[in-house]
């Protein structure tokens, strides 16, 4: 027995197939990207070493640092919507007695439909005459042209879409939330309900405290998907007008994919990636689990 | 401790009226999806709201045929399917190796797996088209499955590792004094068993590689092999007009995916918290 599950015939045989994979498409590749965003090329020209030019090219082009903004916007309307709203329905959904599963999964059911669909719902409901705004006329207010507008340092159409986001993503993080309270000992509840402790108090002193390493879950979630946010962008307004809803995937692509600058569409990916990393960090520090472990 | 019985209090009616609200905001767009698909562009502006009487459904068919959504539900279905099935076979045999088997780099292996779950697709999108393109795998479906399969392993491989370290030992000790090999182990005693956490994670993986659009659109341009997301983005344009076709199209790519959640909602919902609760 021990002898078969030592055979390095039998290791090799389950794990060459998913090391090859993984090796050839994203270890290889992420070492040429990030060796790539130090060069200078493009569909035309062979790849030759530049330095840090392209990093120093993209900090200097507007749309790129408007990019980055929007991204770290999103993550952190995300972050904090999705976050209070989600627990929020967590903890009062978790408490009815019946129709649960059924508010619960309707408001899941976004979450597993296309986003490239659903942006472009939205996109049509609220096109300056139609959908929302003739709901509006009807009650007499003149809605905001909601997608078109470019004013201020975050426009509204940025609001617009993070709204937007949060009706598709919301359901994900309420669900967990819901598997978390679920988990929770119920007899805690119940020690604190003879000790004379106030719902308030309950879901402040017990709830919440117990429900730690699922906040880190879900925040590490919300955090790293809204970072790579595409579809949605894409599809409602095309990342504009005027390029002021770009966000760091949508300005990759158009870089990288429409005008073929590789080298400096590897740039920006690097950036991403780090953002990812440093995001993953700093959610891993602040928020301890150590006590929750073992 | 038993629930005292106890009458209905107003706050609760509240609540029930708030979810109620809610549940509304989120099925009444698709319903009205759903209802503008069969009006014509005319009747769209004019009573964008009311019900159509004389229901179009020819633009399904155009829809379908002339816009090429046809196709690319084929595409889609064959890409996921592709993607599916050796995602499940390729993860299965991996997570089983770190469970089960004694090895010394099983623990730095799983590391290296989980990484894929950090690193976001973008950054891998360039080196891999250049050198897909150079290898005629660009415009292909095959190739569009490969970097599928590899971001759907990661959390394959971590749903199932969980399933095959939660395996009695004595089930495959039994069977090795039965004259089995490591092989019939696996294919004939563990994977049967797993067949729960299959499920589950094949249809997470399904669902996600049928909505992913931005893959799909550096990879695949030749409009004969486009697949659902990437079709839909060809009305994504402030020039775009038909916007009842648009509807019925939006229609034809959700509705596969709303009948599979109406069916599986919960293995989907356990398959969510499945990987996130033991991360």
């Amino acid at each position: 027995m021990e002898k078969m599950l030592r055979s390095k015939k039998a290791i090799l045989f389950f794990e060459a197939p998913a090391l090859l994979l993984f090796t050839l498409i994203l270890f290889v590749p992420i070492i040429n990207d990030i060796w790539l965003s130090f060069c200078n090329y493009d569909a035309i020209n062979p790849a030759v070493f530049c330095g840090v030019e392209n990093f120093v090219a993209i900090f200097k082009d507007p749309v790129f640092v408007n990019a980055v903004k929007n991204t770290i916007f999103f993550m952190l309307f995300s972050l904090l919507t999705q976050q209070i709203c989600g627990l929020l329905l967590a903890a009062i959904l978790h408490n009815f007695k019946w129709g649960k599963n059924v508010y619960k999964n309707i408001i899941y059911l976004p979450n597993v439909l296309s986003s490239a669909a659903l942006a472009l719902l939205f996109c049509f409901l609220l096109k300056p005459k139609m959908g929302l705004n003739a709901l509006l006329a009807m009650v007499g207010i003149k809605g905001p042209n909601w997608l078109m507008s470019v004013k201020g340092y975050l426009p509204l159409t940025l609001w617009v879409i993070g709204i937007v986001s949060l009706w598709i993503y919301v359901g994900s993080t309420m669900m967990l939330y819901m598997a978390g309270i679920a988990g929770i000992d119920q007899s805690l509840f119940e020690a604190a309900y003879i000790d004379g402790a106030s719902r308030k108090q309950t879901f402040f002193r017990i709830t919440l405290p117990l429900l730690k390493p699922m906040t880190k879950t879900t925040v590490s979630l919300t955090c790293i998907g809204s970072l790579k946010f595409f579809d949605l962008v894409y599809n409602m307004t095309q990342s504009g007008p005027n390029n002021k809803t770009q966000t760091i995937a949508t300005w990759l692509y158009k870089q990288g994919f429409q005008f073929f600058k590789y080298g400096y569409a590897s740039a920006m990916s690097v950036v991403l990636l780090i953002l990812c990393l440093v995001t993953t960090l700093i959610v891993n520090v602040s928020i301890n689990t150590k006590e929750f472990e073992g | 401790m038993k629930k005292n019985r106890r009458p209905i209090r107003p706050g609760e009616v509240v609540k029930y009226i708030l979810f109620t609200l809610l549940a509304l905001i989120y099925i009444l767009p698709l319903v009205w999806v759903l209802n503008v698909s069969v009006k014509t562009n005319a009747q769209l502006f004019s009573d964008p709201f009311g019900l159509s009487a004389a229901p179009q459904w020819v633009n399904y068919y155009v829809a379908f045929f002339t816009a090429g959504l046809g196709v690319a539900l084929k595409n889609s279905f064959i890409v996921c399917t592709v993607t599916l099935v050796v995602s499940m076979i390729v993860g299965a045999m991996a997570a089983f190796g770190i469970a089960r088997l004694h090895w010394k780099a099983s623990g730095p292996c799983l590391l290296y797996y989980m990484t894929g779950m950090m690193v976001p697709v973008h950054c891998v999108l360039i080196p891999l088209f250049v050198t897909f393109s150079k290898i005629g795998l660009v415009n292909n479906l095959f190739g569009l499955t490969l970097p599928y399969i590899t971001f759907s392993l990661p959390i394959t491989i971590f749903i199932l590792n969980g399933f095959f370290q939660s395996m009695p030992h004595e089930l495959l000790e039994a069977a090795c004094i039965d004259g089995a090999n490591i092989y019939d182990c696996f294919f004939r005693i563990a994977l049967p068993l797993a067949k729960s956490g299959l499920f589950v994670t094949g249809l997470m993986t399904f669902i996600g590689n049928w909505n992913e659009l931005l893959v799909a659109m550096v990879f695949i341009s030749d409009p004969i092999k486009k697949t659902l997301p990437v079709s839909l983005t060809s009305f994504a344009s402030p020039y775009a007009t038909n916007y009842t076709q648009m509807f019925a199209a939006i229609v034809i790519s959700v509705l596969p995916t709303i009948i599979v959640y109406c069916i599986f909602s919960d293995k989907i919902v356990s398959g969510l918290t499945a990987g996130a609760v033991k991360g």
